[in-house]
């Protein structure tokens, strides 16, 4: 009996060393595919002027739907040229570049994603400036703002393609009268028409985090990161932009994301400062919704508020630029166009790139979209150098110290800055 | 004969040493070995070994922030363990009172916590519980005419939440350590204490308590090592990125994070991470060695008690 268990035992215990030898053979035999993988890719790109089939992967983190446009759009048009577009949905598509950024067998050809992370990107050698692989002449038709976003150390590294800000968003049927133009006007207002202890509120918004107080802070001229990565939390116009937001914040209830959706979605509040992101839960709660321009309204100083914008683009992976280039150029040159444009402002409310598309009798008649692109004269970019990455923890503590915790202005910015100024120190 | 069962043990497990080779020991060695790079995003596909920069730089860090937040983790660990260690005590005495009926459905109901995920728990806790307009505690004091207060805007009375959060999720291993323990009593001490005229305190003082020790012991610091280490709730709770709620407080998980794990910086980040690694090590040696004295001292008393008898 006990040499039955033990040969038993013994078996089971060579099985398992064959598993584990099967999965050493299996990873050995994987290095030869990869070879024949790169060979296979260089004969694509010779083989891509005689327009053999080429396909190209596009990984992102944005909405299906959204994505699922510009696949269609894309293979739609390019078919004659025997170009295939799969868009691959990347949750943690950060974290996923890092891994693949240099691995031309697993990893994307492109990927679409916000502006703000193409200094980082560009910054690790994994990115290829989209000029290597198209002229200038491409992009002449995009708005300026768009292609400066995505453009880090003079190099143009990200092809825009639609764009998002924030925007003054109010209920038609709580709204008493016009919305007015000044930012004095509009405080005048939601005094008169917020009741906290009822929890009835005029306007709402998220007035601790970055970028819903970013529009007071560029109106003001202040900023929270320079183009040359030195942090403006204690610069003195940031201050005054931060200590007039504290007088709207005061009324605003506790400024969480949950908290103030679920407050204008279920109509406690008549407005709410916000992007078109929101959309979607906007029209579930049946709300008659109204727009107006965060650059309509004028501050104390003359200036208008400025929102940041997050321009939603594609890269390009610097192996997939050398292998790739010809077929790439194509999938560029038609999201740049004004047909892609005016498709995603019609299915998708979003905001194009394209200045062309504006002209589309559809794209005209969307409210959101033109007010979108008016906003679009103001509105800045955020940032896109790798320092901004560290720059939302102390920003936005100084922005709850303030607002919620009453701390000291000054003291509070001084903290911060020195904050910000380790966090940048500590990435090198 | 002798020298085949010397070398059987290690084949046996071998597979099992692979597997954790693989997975836990290779990824401590690889931190280590990027602990002494300047991996970071300025030198990602170019870093080189720079030796123990980053353990200067880590070390050095350690300012009267860190001794604040080492502060706040000691707080925070001998509170919620006294708490935790009081509130479990008697509710298991209660689940275990003679004649009680529906014993069963209360024990379920109070494990229900433990069920959920920490996460899903944290975020009810904080939307359901906290928030400032649909909060039950703010409907309360609404109902009540009084003022609504955010309760996680400023650091006393968000450490409090945060602990009331955590008792909340960490009774109930505790009540099911303590109410197993109860249950391995011999009823017979009781009987006799009784009859000798010992009342409900004294009955806990010199027979349940002690009978339980040996067995909680584990337990106790099993939870205060859960416990010092702290990072979700303080961090779902206060800190979410783009939802943060006014207080600072920062424990040494938290303190480690902001400053060392959003930069980049693998160099230093791992660097940091094999620093709180080798405290965590110390830390569980000296508790091994506490426990085998605590065994020890038990088995001398029994024998003590044999001897007697």
């Amino acid at each position: 009996m006990k040499k039955i268990v033990k040969a038993m035992l013994c078996v089971l215990l060579i099985m398992s060393l064959a598993g584990c030898s099967r999965n050493n053979t299996v990873s050995s035999v994987k290095e030869p595919e990869v070879t024949g993988s790169e060979t296979g890719e260089n004969q694509d790109s010779k083989e891509a002027t005689e327009t053999k089939p080429v396909e190209l992967k596009i990984w992102h983190d944005g909405d299906e739907a959204i994505m699922g446009i510009i696949q269609t759009s894309l293979n739609e048009s390019l078919k004659d040229k025997k170009i295939t577009v799969n868009f691959e949905k990347k949750a943690g598509l950060t974290d996923q570049i890092k891994l693949y950024g240099t691995d031309a067998a697993n990893g994307p050809d492109m990927y679409l994603y916000a502006h703000d992370s193409v200094g980082m990107f560009a910054e690790m050698g994994i990115l290829a400036p989209i000029t290597d692989v198209i002229g200038d002449e491409s992009l002449s038709e995009l708005l300026p703002m768009t292609v400066q976003a995505g453009t880090y150390k003079e190099k143009k590294y990200q092809l825009p393609v639609y764009f998002e800000t924030l925007l003054f968003l109010y209920n038609k049927d709580l709204w008493k009268g016009e919305v007015p133009n000044t930012t004095e006007e509009l405080y005048q207002y939601m005094k008169e028409n917020t009741d906290t202890a009822a929890g009835t509120y005029a306007v709402v918004n998220q007035h601790s985090t970055a970028y819903n107080v970013s529009p007071f802070i560029n109106g003001f001229g202040g900023f929270i990161l320079s183009a040359e990565g030195e942090p403006g939390l204690n610069n003195a116009a940031t201050k005054e932009a931060i200590d007039y937001n504290k007088k709207f914040a005061a009324l605003q209830a506790d400024g969480d994301y949950n908290t103030v959706t679920t407050l204008f979605n279920e109509g406690k509040a008549a407005a709410i400062i916000g992007g078109p992101w929101l959309i979607s839960g906007i029209k579930e709660a049946g709300i008659n919704l109204g727009y107006k321009s965060l650059a309509d309204f004028t501050l104390p100083n003359g200036r208008n508020l400025a929102p940041f914008a997050g321009v939603q683009g594609v890269c390009v992976m610097k192996y997939a630029a050398e292998a790739k280039k010809d077929a790439i150029g194509e999938v560029l040159k038609t999201l740049a166009g004004k047909e892609l444009g005016a498709e995603l402002a019609k299915k998708s409310n979003c905001a194009p790139a394209n200045v062309k598309a504006y002209e589309d009798t559809e794209v005209a008649a969307n409210e959101m979209v033109v007010t979108m692109k008016q906003t679009a004269e103001t509105a800045q970019p955020m940032p896109n150098i790798p320092q901004l990455t560290v720059m939302w923890a102390p920003t936005e503590s100084l922005l709850a110290a303030v607002n919620k915790s009453g701390e000291d202005l000054d003291k509070a910015a001084d903290k911060y800055q020195q904050e910000a100024l380790t966090a940048i120190a500590d990435m090198q | 004969m002798k020298g085949k069962k010397k070398y059987q043990p290690w084949l046996y497990s071998s597979p099992a040493m692979i597997l954790i080779g693989i997975i836990i020991v290779f990824p401590i060695l690889y931190t280590g070995f990027i602990s002494l790079t300047n991996m970071n995003l300025f030198h990602w596909l170019d870093y080189r070994v720079i030796g123990l920069e980053n353990f200067k730089r880590a070390l050095f860090k350690v300012d009267s922030g860190f001794l604040k937040a080492l502060l706040t983790t000691l707080l925070w660990t001998a509170v919620n363990m006294a708490l935790q260690l009081v509130l479990s005590y008697f509710i298991a005495l209660g689940l275990n009172a003679p004649g009680l009926k529906l014993r069963r459905l209360y024990k379920t109901l109070l494990m229900f916590p433990w069920a959920m995920p920490a996460y899903v728990s944290i975020l009810l806790w904080r939307v359901g519980m906290f928030n400032t307009e649909f909060g039950l505690f703010n409907k309360c004091l609404s109902a009540l005419g009084l003022s609504k207060v955010n309760f996680l805007s400023e650091n006393i009375p968000a450490f409090l939440s945060c602990m009331i959060l955590n008792l909340w999720m960490a009774l109930p291993f505790m009540i099911m350590m303590i109410d197993g323990a109860l249950q391995s009593i011999d009823k017979c001490y009781y009987e006799s204490a009784k009859l000798d005229g010992a009342g409900f305190w004294k009955q806990n003082l010199h027979i349940t308590i002690p009978f339980i020790k040996p067995i909680m012991a584990p337990a106790v610091i099993m939870t205060t090592f859960t416990t010092f280490k702290q990072f979700d709730i303080f961090y779902l709770l206060t800190m979410q990125k783009g939802a943060y709620t006014g207080a600072t407080i920062q424990t040494i998980i938290t303190y480690a994070h902001q400053n060392a794990f959003v930069s980049n910086n693998y160099g230093l980040s791992s660097a940091v991470s094999i620093i709180i690694f080798g405290i965590i090590i110390a830390l569980s040696l000296f508790t091994n060695r506490g426990v085998k004295e605590t065994g020890e001292m038990a088995l001398r008393k029994k024998g003590g008690a044999y001897d007697k008898a």
